[in-house]
């Protein structure tokens, strides 16, 4: 056993464990270190949006180096600020506008290629789909099971009808593909959280206790 | 009260010692568990591996504290096996929560290395083998802007420097001198690098996700759209025992220690289920 | 005019946007790029202003109203306070005017980040394992096929994808391979092209003015 003797980490440790106590019950501890986190984790947003944004992207270049065009989204950005003056606070609608119509504009064809095309492209049944996956005949036989899949599953969320007949049988099977999918998903979060837990465990064994090395 | 009842209502602070047992005893007594990679990690290995001598890898480090654990490993097993193979790299973070992280990282490594290097060769030097390019909002500015320039984008580095004035940044200005783009992230990030940087330009992306995300994206790794994936902690002790075994990379490999614990936490897990479910069939027979 | 004159510019701004994607013309490119690069970015900057400014009038309100928990906001802006004051003058790189060291002892921003942040945003999250555990062995019951199949998929895949996986059988890890590729991508690819689809036509009626709800309340 090696006990750290760098106050840093037994101030990290400390505050490791605050939160933890969440575990019995909340307490006056668990909430100090949640107000500490928010303070230092927004102290530390100030400092980057400062020095790395702020500073080289609007303020040097404008006031010292004289690129006046900047000046436009100066105003623009102060408008945000409307927002704690009520009288005129329906300003802080226009950068939002501008700011959200251009990334939901990008957002539309970016979704279509990505997530449609490229998608429906991996789905249908072609000879390039059958040869990815290196398995000969059988790649033919994933394939199919794929396309099938996906079409059951799309009919299994489809709710505009009522599932009798055709799609009755379609979302029955898509229920079983999507039933084998979140238990592939579950699997895979029971891994995610187990190893937050042992980061947490390997920083206060080791860093902090040095009982593991 | 009856043992059906026993099986079906343990208190959760009995769960939560006996998870906990579960989870320190393999730490402190660590067993080496062997890991075999799995195609996916192989590809994304073999990705970064051949990316050739004119051209340069982006390591976006876009996870945050929440997820260190997991991702972590992810980084700097790929920091050892690009700095071992002498590829030039270019590190990121898209959000300022997780720049932190990044830095860490990138210490931890160039220590590493240059606590062994012998010359002025062997060293890993600012600016000629790597540079940190910091953050820069939102993420969708550098995911398309540096397909046109790296540079007007990232004006100053993380540390401030001028980035055109690096030398590394001579010879790579845009994603034509980009091989592959490892995006580290617990988010849909890697997704956006698809959508944007992908689609407009044709960066190859390889992925490293949380555990959370990996059965999500395995639809845009069969469809190619990801070279490759690591996916949680296991995917990471993948990835160490691919850059150890190939390129003698000794270190502390962090994810690898974890399995054992991993092993078992999954296995009592699974055992409360089971019990529960014992209990649940036991009590319904008798209904 | 309060609520025209955003809806026209979200139109004109999400066209532009829309555009960008599908003229790479150069001529048109410069424009994009200053957009993007200028006036996005500068705005994304003052939009944390804006959050931050929110973030401290409600505890200020919380201290000056004493609201339950009041005294916790101190801490939030002492902690606050304290960390931009060493950020914005010891800078990024601890390389500002205000000194970050002394004798051995560091407090620069990155420390701060390093033994603050990182410890306790990593602790709240190590929290979800003990509940991950608590719930699964409580809600998890097999009272159907359905459950069943997603019981014995979980379960597959948390011993197939462990080192336990290769010693049970060396197939082992290749059925979840295949699980997770096959079984796997029908759904999550059904799921992600539902989605897909939504995003597109929530995207429309945003830039539209059929979805409004991002103008808030009042006139």
């Amino acid at each position: 056993m090696n006990i750290s003797t760098d106050p840093w980490v037994w101030i990290a440790s400390i505050l490791s464990l605050a939160i933890l106590s969440f575990l019995y019950k909340e307490n006056p501890f668990f909430r100090a270190a949640e107000h500490i986190f928010l303070g230092v984790a927004n102290g530390y947003l100030v400092t980057f949006y400062w020095h790395r944004i702020l500073m080289p992207i609007l303020f040097r270049p404008l006031f010292q180096q004289g690129d006046l065009l900047l000046i436009i989204p100066f105003i623009i950005g102060m408008l945000y600020l409307t927002r704690f003056i009520p009288r005129i606070s329906w300003l802080v609608r226009i950068p939002i506008a501008i700011y959200m119509g251009y990334w939901t504009g990008v957002l539309i064809p970016a979704t279509i290629q990505a997530k449609i095309i490229k998608q429906v492209q991996g789905t249908i049944l072609t000879a390039p789909n059958f040869q990815s996956w290196n398995a000969g005949t059988m790649g033919i036989v994933w394939s199919v099971t794929v396309f099938i899949g996906v079409l059951c599953t799309l009919s299994y969320f489809y709710f505009s009808r009522e599932h009798k007949g055709v799609i009755g049988v379609t979302s029955r099977v898509g229920i079983v593909f999507v039933m084998i999918g979140f238990g592939a998903a579950f699997g895979y979060t029971v891994m995610a959280r187990i190893s937050l837990l042992i980061g947490k465990l390997q920083y206060l064994l080791g860093d902090w206790l040095g009982i593991i090395r | 009260m009856k043992i059906y009842e026993r099986l079906m209502t343990i208190d959760r602070r009995i769960i939560y010692a006996i998870l906990l047992v579960v989870v320190t005893l393999p730490l402190v007594f660590p067993s080496v568990l062997k890991v075999t990679p799995m195609t996916p990690v192989e590809k994304l290995f073999t990705a970064v591996d051949n990316t050739p001598d004119d051209k340069a890898l982006i390591l976006d480090c876009s996870y945050a504290p929440q997820i260190k654990a997991e991702v972590e490993p992810m980084a700097i097993a790929v920091l050892r096996h690009a700095f071992k193979t002498r590829k030039k790299i270019l590190v990121l973070s898209l959000y300022v929560e997780m720049i932190g992280l990044a830095t860490r990282a990138i210490n931890q490594v160039v220590e590493e290395f240059n606590s062994v290097a012998e010359t002025y060769e062997d060293s890993l030097i600012y600016g000629r083998d790597y540079v940190f390019l910091g953050w820069q909002p939102p993420p969708i500015v550098p995911m398309l802007g540096m397909g046109e320039s790296i540079s007007n984008i990232y004006v100053v580095d993380y540390y401030g420097n001028q980035t055109d004035t690096l030398q590394i940044m001579q010879k790579v200005k845009n994603y034509n001198d980009i091989s592959i783009l490892v995006a580290l992230s617990g988010s849909t990030i890697p997704i956006s690098w698809v959508a944007y940087a992908q689609n407009r330009y044709g960066l190859r992306v390889g992925v490293g996700c949380t555990a959370v995300s990996g059965a999500d994206f395995y639809t845009y790794y069969q469809t190619g759209q990801f070279t490759g994936l690591m996916v949680g902690m296991k995917g990471a002790a993948e990835y160490e025992e691919l850059v150890e075994a190939n390129h003698g990379v000794k270190g502390r490999r962090v994810a690898s220690e974890a399995m054992l614990s991993l092993t078992y936490a999954h296995l009592i897990i699974m055992l409360f289920i089971v019990i529960g479910n014992i209990g649940f069939f036991l009590h319904r027979r008798r209904k | 005019m309060k609520k025209r004159i955003p809806l026209i510019l979200i139109f004109v701004a999400g066209l532009l946007g829309v555009i960008s994607f599908v003229i790479p013309h150069p001529s048109y490119q410069v424009y994009d790029e200053w957009m993007r690069n200028d006036l996005l970015r500068v705005l994304s900057a003052f939009a944390v202003v804006l959050a931050l400014g929110s973030l401290l009038r409600v505890h200020f309100d919380k201290i000056r109203r004493k609201r339950r928990n009041w005294q916790y906001s101190w801490l939030l802006l002492v902690a606050f306070g304290g960390s931009a004051i060493i950020g914005l003058f010891g800078g990024v790189a601890a390389d500002g005017i205000l000194p970050t060291t002394v004798r051995s002892f560091s407090f620069d921003i990155q420390t701060l980040y390093e033994n603050i942040v990182i410890p306790l945003a990593s602790s709240m999250f190590a929290l979800l394992a003990f509940f991950m555990a608590s719930a699964a062995y409580r809600a998890f019951r097999v009272r159907s096929t359905e459950a069943t199949l997603l019981l014995t998929a979980a379960f597959i895949v948390m011993i197939g994808v462990l080192p336990l996986g290769y010693s049970i059988s060396k197939h082992l890890p290749a059925f979840v391979q295949w699980i997770l590729n096959v079984p796997n991508v029908a759904a999550q690819r059904g799921i992600v092209l539902g989605i897909a689809l939504g995003v597109v036509a929530t995207s429309l009626k945003i830039i539209l003015g059929i979805e409004r709800a991002w103008l808030g309340g009042g006139e």
